[in-house]
């Protein structure tokens, strides 16, 4: 019962809110859909308590969906470590967003429909985590793309807005093109979409080949491509990451809750759910590794050097599940998840936060059109210290630190500890935490700190943001500061194995935890490297905005080309423009006018209708009203029957 | 040359077609339309008369007096018409009749 | 009544209705020429053809041949009698009021609608080509007189004239074939024809061919089938919109009962070929109506295209030369009956200044005026259009499942895309009372033409309920005939 009521509770609450918002006003909208998130994740932590530490998988069917054939697809929730973990993040994240937005989106007057869509963004992501087969878990996919697409397009007055809601619904139908390919393929195999069968059958398929697109593909790592096609799409990976940065048009708490924390972790989540079967097809996860490495170092590149304050977090969070994917490549899913679960706090930390200097500011988003504004907002200033600590990573080796020092570092050691190809993942994720340390840095000093760059009336007016806006921010930075020590035994240290239970699969034969451990123990510099990359960030960013605001013009100017290659994210975006949409806005054009307009119009609607005047036209003139006309027509009548009969030579009497 | 039935007939419907033809035929006076159907009643009792002589079978004859006096009938009424098209019109030549149309 | 005149009961409604009318002529002829008394004499008519109704039904048992077979009454000519008679007397009704304000209010025109009542019962009687060609000539030489019963209007003169004319034309195309019939088979009685057909050397006899093609012709001209249908949008315009009332309902029933007997009782041993010839004129009826209806500005031109098409529609029954199809047309008349006389009664309601007014136009924004009469012309004109679950829609829908159990696909195909074509001008007369900008207001709706629209929409609404028996009804009228495939 607690089960299905962590679910459907913020179902309950969409509902409720989204049909008789009207009925129970803006305010009533409010309190429904947070209480009953609050409600939801109090539910949520009692179960992770239970399953975390307890070792038990439980299965609550909820109903049968559909039976078509040897398609039998039930309705059940499948409970279990993974699922209870990402059912903390889900919902913690999400009460406390729908509590910040109370304040955040006070001045809104369609509040009710906002609340709504968070809820309902809520229950599908909860659907996903739950979910016990493919289908299911496509379902939730789809719904959180939906309640996405909403809140990116919330404002759906601003252009801007409504173009990046179809831009980020239109990338993640690539992706899911793939995933329902990987989906339709597992189907195919295995004839089920179930994850007990799919996982027993998995170590059954090693080595065995299909044919995909007339070619002899071996099945397991073609299948696993397919999905993390769909991984990549959802969880923003480099080439599919484009519609991230453009969701920032969304209200903050979006980007926060959806953006940051739940929906794009979903792609990670999905293949550590799915780690029974990668972890079969060893190809596979190198494409993993690669592309989380490279989406890594790609997205803090371009992160070093932009100027909305949303953006750069949101370059961030790229960045860091690049970091969750190069986890997940090198086999150890367990981190991944352990990132994934302190990213959420300190991400969400930083999103609300940077809400809260943009409500300060009057919706003010540059960051040079900031500076000096710590000892405005003070507690905001402290709550983003504390989240770019944790992002950086701050904390002495073998000591302790920060949230993101034990699974960013985690990460980093296991990248190492896989061997990699000249070791790239690590070099790449070192150099990466180096960027991270230096933008989160650049961030805090051109926003909170030197000589202010605001409109002066901007500045006078900046105040605190209320306590309701606050109190999350409180409470996502003590998980900021302390959800890496606390669980970090739990999640990758000893008791790793006792904590996932069976909901994780790692091959004995290649136990990445331990070589993890061992290769710290061997070489101590792999755990002081993204230490000191960390350090260097620190100071490199003290250097260029505090000691001497004139470095970074004068750098821009020495790299110029080097500098407006990453201003303008690598040019994905125009080539994506030249390669895609300009070509699909010809097609379109062509099949709209030639094809719609001319072809199917011309010869369908308005060809008949002008057809049926012109034909009116003719017949209506036949009838000329001259007597003599009319009796010719009936003789022309009578001569046509005759003749018929005369030709047909009364053959047709017998 | 022996007169058969053929013979009458030929004849009813070469008098059937010329008041046909008068019908369509005629632009200027409504009467000639008048006296085509005329024609064309003839025909038919022509018709009627052979074959009622070939058939050895009354009944044609009877159906001859009929069309007879139907026709009668029907003169009266179209020439009552006419007169009332010409009191409102001025004229009753075929090609004026031609108010509607369409 | 004498035993002796016990078996001519059947021709009783006849003997009324021809009786009443010479009656009613000495009493309107010897009666101060007043409007009053006129319509004295018009309400006198209506209670004639009650009397004639009651007595078909009092009397009306099996089926009875009469005068060596010349007159025929069964059920078929019991139901088509009822409506006829049941079209005629409503719109006759409908005259009074509009008479009264065309200033031709006369004893005459009741008395010319009994006697061409008569005709038609004749007609749907016949069972001989006399007593055919007699019943048509009566009902027609009335019909002549009405169309220009408006005598002071160009419009109604000319489409008396033009009416005349093709009517002449016409009737002496069915007559030629009649003689040709005649010398075929030596007879004129129907039995005998169609005995006579069953020949084997018939097959070539292209007297009895030619014979049905001119007496058939002669008979699409009273159902105003396409080719012969050229007189039916002039007459329907010009005559005054009463007599188009008559016109529409009454003499089209007539007229397509003798069709049916004439097909399926006089000929059904060559069913083939009428069948092809009705399948022809149905085909180019439906086409045609459809095309040229949507090019009218004038609502009752319009409806003299809508009523060319309904009749193609009804034809398409009578293709299918089976009980079903027979049953199709009779249920297909009766409620095209209703409908027609439904839309008439609020042609009959346009009038603005004592002044009737008949352009589509003239309906704009009726629903902002006269809301219930808007409501029920829409009603009228989704019925006409086909829409279920009105009782329009099973008429069609009769017709259509007969020609396709009688195999004939490609005519119930074109009979469905006429019907879309078909509903365009229908909706637009819907449109145009609905969205357009309002005129100015009509006079109020008079009680008779009121309780007419009122009733006949409330037929389309609820007719479903007794659709059941009322078609078990009309198939045993349709089983009075043995059908011959």
């Amino acid at each position: 019962m607690e089960f299905k009521a962590i679910v459907f509770l913020p179902l309950i609450g969409a509902i409720i809110a989204g049909f008789f918002g009207r009925l129970i006003t803006d305010r009533g909208a409010e309190i429904l859909t947070t209480a009953l998130l609050f409600v939801s994740a109090a539910l949520s932590w009692w179960v992770f308590s239970r399953v975390g530490f307890g070792g038990e998988t439980i299965k609550v069917p909820v109903a049968t969906w559909f039976t078509s054939g040897e398609l039998e697809v039930a309705w059940s929730l499948r409970i279990d470590t993974l699922t209870a973990v990402m059912l903390v993040v889900v919902t913690t994240v999400s009460s406390l967003v729908h509590l910040y937005s109370i304040g955040y989106m006070h001045e809104d007057d369609a509040r009710a429909r906002f609340f709504a869509y968070l809820s309902l963004f809520t229950f599908a992501m909860l659907a996903l985590v739950t979910s016990d087969n493919l289908v299911q878990m496509f379902f939730g996919w789809e719904g959180v793309g939906l309640a996405s697409y909403l809140l990116i397009g919330f404002w759906y007055k601003k252009p801007s807005a409504n173009a990046a809601a179809i831009k980020a619904f239109v990338v993640n139908r690539v992706g899911d093109f793939g995933f329902a390919l990987g989906i339709f393929g597992l189907f195919a195999i295995t004839n089920s979409v179930s994850f007990d069968v799919i996982f027993s059958e998995a170590p059954n398929l090693v080595g065995k080949e299909m044919s995909f697109l007339g070619y002899q593909v071996d099945i397991l790592t073609c299948l696993c491509l397919l999905l993390f096609m769909g991984a990549m799409g959802k969880s923003a990976q480099f080439l599919l990451h484009t519609w991230l940065p453009d969701a920032m048009e969304g209200p903050t708490p979006v980007s926060a809750l959806i953006h940051a924390a739940t929906m794009v972790t979903a792609g990670v989540f999905m293949v550590a759910r799915l780690s029974p079967v990668f972890e079969y097809a060893p190809t596979a996860l190198m494409v993993v590794t690669f592309v989380g490495a490279f989406t890594a170092f790609f997205a803090a590149t371009v992160g070093l050097v932009q100027n909305d304050i949303k953006r750069v977090v949101a370059y961030s969070t790229c960045s860091q599940l690049g970091y969750m994917f190069v986890a997940c490549g090198v086999g150890a899913y367990s981190v991944a998840i352990f990132h994934l679960f302190t990213h959420a706090f300190f991400k969400a930390l930083l999103f609300l936060g940077a809400g809260s200097v943009i409500h300060a500011m009057h919706h003010e988003q540059d960051m040079r059109n900031m500076g000096g504004l710590a000892p405005k907002i003070r507690i905001t200033w402290a709550m983003m210290l504390i989240g770019t600590l944790a992002l950086t990573g701050v904390g002495i080796p073998h000591v302790g630190g920060f949230a993101g020092f034990h699974s960013k570092d985690a990460i980093i050691e296991a990248a190492y500890a896989a061997h990699t190809t000249y070791n790239y993942a690590f070099w790449m994720l070192v150099f990466a935490a180096f960027m991270t340390s230096f933008y989160s840095w650049r961030l805090m000093f051109m926003t909170f700190h030197g000589k202010t760059r605001a409109e002066p009336d901007t500045f006078k007016h900046a105040h605190e943001s209320p306590m309701v806006m606050l109190v999350p921010l409180f409470v996502l930075a003590l998980g900021a500061v302390a959800s890496g020590f606390v669980f970090s035994e739990y999640f990758i240290g000893h008791d790793y194995k006792e904590f996932w239970n069976r909901s994780i699969l790692h091959l004995p034969s290649k136990d990445i935890l331990h070589h993890m451990h061992e290769a710290v123990k061997k070489a101590e510099w792999i755990a002081w490297a993204p230490f000191i990359a960390m350090v260097s960030g620190f100071v490199l960013a003290w250097l260029y905005y505090i000691k001497m605001p004139s470095l970074p013009a004068a750098t821009a100017r020495t790299f110029r080309p080097l500098y407006l290659f990453f201003l303008n994210k690598w040019h994905v975006d125009e080539l994506y423009d030249w390669l895609f949409v300009k070509p699909a806005m010809w097609l379109g054009r062509v099949l709209w006018k030639t094809g719609d307009g001319r072809i199917i119009d011309g010869l369908g609607p308005d060809g008949i209708a002008a057809r049926v005047v012109n034909i009116t036209g003719r017949v209506v003139r036949l009838q000329t009203g001259y007597v003599y006309h009319y009796a010719f027509a009936m003789m022309i009548g009578v001569a046509l029957i005759a003749t018929y009969f005369i030709f047909q030579g009364g053959g047709l009497l017998k | 040359m022996e007169i058969g039935i053929g013979h009458y007939l030929t004849v009813a419907a070469m008098l059937f077609t010329i008041g046909i033809f008068g019908i369509f035929l005629n632009r200027k006076n409504v009467i000639v339309i008048l006296m085509s159907v005329e024609l064309m009643l003839l025909a038919v009792n022509i018709n009627l008369v052979a074959f009622s002589s070939f058939n050895k079978d009354l009944v044609g004859q009877v159906f001859a007096m009929m069309v007879l006096t139907v026709a009668a009938a029907e003169a009266a009424v179209g020439l009552a018409i006419i007169v009332v098209y010409y009191r409102n019109r001025g004229s009753i030549a075929v090609e004026d009749i031609n108010m509607m149309k369409g | 009544m004498p035993e002796e005149l016990q078996i001519y009961a059947p021709l009783l409604p006849e003997i009324i209705l021809a009786l009443g009318a010479m009656a009613l002529l000495m009493y309107g002829v010897f009666r101060p020429e007043t409007e009053s008394e006129a319509e004295t004499v018009g309400w006198l008519a209506i209670l004639v053809m009650i009397a004639a109704a009651i007595t078909i039904v009092w009397y009306g048992n099996g089926t009875v041949r009469l005068f060596e077979g010349a007159f025929v009454d069964d059920a078929f000519a019991r139901f088509m009698k009822l409506l006829t008679l049941g079209g005629g007397a409503v719109a006759l009704m409908l005259s009074f009021d509009d008479f009264r304000n065309l200033r031709i209010m006369k004893f005459e025109y009741p008395v010319l609608v009994l006697l061409s009542t008569v005709g038609m019962m004749l007609m749907i009687s016949a069972g001989d080509l006399i007593a055919l060609y007699v019943g048509l000539e009566l009902s027609s030489l009335a019909l002549y007189v009405i169309a220009a019963y408006r005598r002071d209007s160009v419009k109604a003169s000319e489409a008396g004239l033009k009416y005349f004319v093709l009517g002449a034309l016409s009737s002496g195309m069915l007559l030629y074939g009649s003689s040709l019939i005649y010398g075929f088979a030596g007879s004129t009685n129907f039995q005998v024809i169609a005995n006579a057909a069953k020949g084997a050397e018939v097959a070539t006899n292209l007297w009895l061919i030619f014979g049905l093609v001119f007496l058939m012709v002669g008979l699409a001209f009273k159902v105003s089938a396409v080719p012969f249908h050229m007189w039916t949008p002039d007459v329907y315009e010009g005559s005054a919109t009463p007599v188009t009332t008559f016109f529409a309902t009454a003499p089209k029933v007539a007229a397509m009962a003798l069709l049916v007997r004439v097909t399926v009782g006089a000929f059904p041993a060559i069913a083939m070929q009428w069948q092809q010839i009705i399948t022809f004129i149905a085909i180019a009826s439906m086409l045609l109506g459809a095309f040229a209806a949507i090019g009218q500005t004038n609502i009752k031109r319009l409806m003299a295209y809508s009523s060319i098409a309904n009749v193609g529609f009804a034809l398409v029954g009578l293709a299918a030369n089976s009980a079903e199809g027979t049953q199709a047309v009779l249920v297909y008349m009766a409620i095209y009956v209703v409908m027609t006389l439904g839309v008439f009664a609020c042609i009959l309601s346009m009038r603005r200044a004592d002044q009737a007014v008949e352009e589509i136009e003239e309906l704009a924004g009726l629903a902002r005026n006269n809301l219930p009469m808007a409501f029920a012309l829409m009603i009228l004109m989704f019925a006409l259009a086909g829409i279920p679950p009105l009782v329009g829609f099973f008429g069609k829908y009769f017709v259509f499942m007969a020609a396709v159990k009688a195999g004939l696909y490609p005519l119930a195909v074109v009979g469905v895309l006429a019907s879309v074509v078909g509903a365009y001008y229908y909706l637009r007369i819907i449109k145009v009372m609905f969205f357009d900008d309002s005129k100015e207001k009509f006079e109020p709706v008079r009680f008779k033409a009121g309780a007419v629209i009122a009733a006949a929409a409330l037929i389309m609404i609820f007719g479903v309920i007794w659709l059941g028996p009322f078609t078990d009804y009309a198939m045993a009228a349709a089983q009075s005939f043995t059908f011959v495939k």
